[in-house]
């Protein structure tokens, strides 16, 4: 026989293992698999993200070939799924601040270290919400402050996971995290009715 | 105590079924686009002869296939 058969991909090979497979050569079969496992996560994630199934729908497709692409770089120093869900935030937070111009107030937490109070105040009052409140107050809040909070209590990653993923340092993911809560607070405060 | 109101609103929604095929699709155009770009940008002879593995003639018998590794040149005796 002249030309080589390509192996079968095997369902039950580990992420990583196809991962590998992938990175010696190239074979949308073993791309299949992994797109199986991980679609419905990356396409829920790109919805609660956006709120638009429509664009949910184009950021998956976009997110998958950007892995895709990327395989080359994927080091095996995380997990694939860790590496998968870091693109889909950062992917979605890129296009939701494009698109809606918002505001990048940076502001200093990056310079100075130690967050002053890092018990909180608001994630009581954050938790104990309706979920139609929170559903409002997070459709209303920036696209940076919402990936926080869904990462940090829908998620539940670590503050070490959370920096992972947006490459940022500890103090500036837990001040990060505090500012989102203080502003989704706030929000709260403004979408009650009056006197309640 | 009450559940968090984060885990409530997580989507459920599942991915359209045309999606699948949209990026399987766009996969193996990619993976074609490489390929055109390894073709004419690289070294365009290992990447058209990659999968082409070259075998010796079929029809020649037995005996003239070389010894296999770590075989005895000897026949061993039949029972």
């Amino acid at each position: 026989m002249l030309f080589r058969k390509k192996a079968k991909p095997d369902s039950h090979q580990s992420d990583e293992e196809l991962v590998a497979d992938l990175q010696r050569s190239m074979d949308a079969d073993r791309f299949g698999i992994l797109y199986d496992r991980y679609c419905a996560k990356v396409y829920q994630k790109c919805v609660g993200m956006t709120r638009d199934r429509d664009l949910a729908h184009d950021l998956t497709h976009d997110i998958f070939l950007k892995a895709f692409v990327n395989l080359s770089k994927f080091d095996h120093r995380s997990k694939f799924g860790t590496w998968v869900y870091s693109i889909t935030y950062n992917y979605c937070l890129d296009h939701l601040r494009k698109t809606q111009r918002q505001r990048t107030d940076d502001l200093d937490e990056d310079a100075h270290g130690e967050v002053e109070h890092p018990e909180d105040r608001y994630e009581a009052e954050l938790l104990s919400m309706r979920s139609e409140m929170l559903d409002e107050v997070l459709s209303k809040l920036e696209a940076g402050d919402r990936a926080l909070l869904l990462m940090k209590y829908q998620d539940d990653l670590s503050v070490k996971e959370i920096m992972e993923v947006l490459g940022l340092g500890e103090s500036a993911v837990k001040m990060r995290v505090l500012r989102a809560r203080e502003r989704a607070f706030e929000l709260y405060q403004q979408l009650q009715p009056e006197g309640s | 105590m009450s559940e968090n109101p984060f885990k409530i609103i997580r989507p459920t929604d599942q991915p359209p079924e045309n999606l699948r095929k949209e990026v399987m699709g766009s996969v193996k155009l990619l993976m074609l686009l490489m390929r055109f770009m390894q073709l004419f940008m690289a070294d365009y002879a290992m990447t058209l002869f990659e999968n082409v593995r070259l075998t010796g003639k079929r029809d020649t018998g037995p005996s003239a296939a070389p010894p296999a590794p770590g075989s005895s040149t000897k026949d061993t005796p039949s029972s």
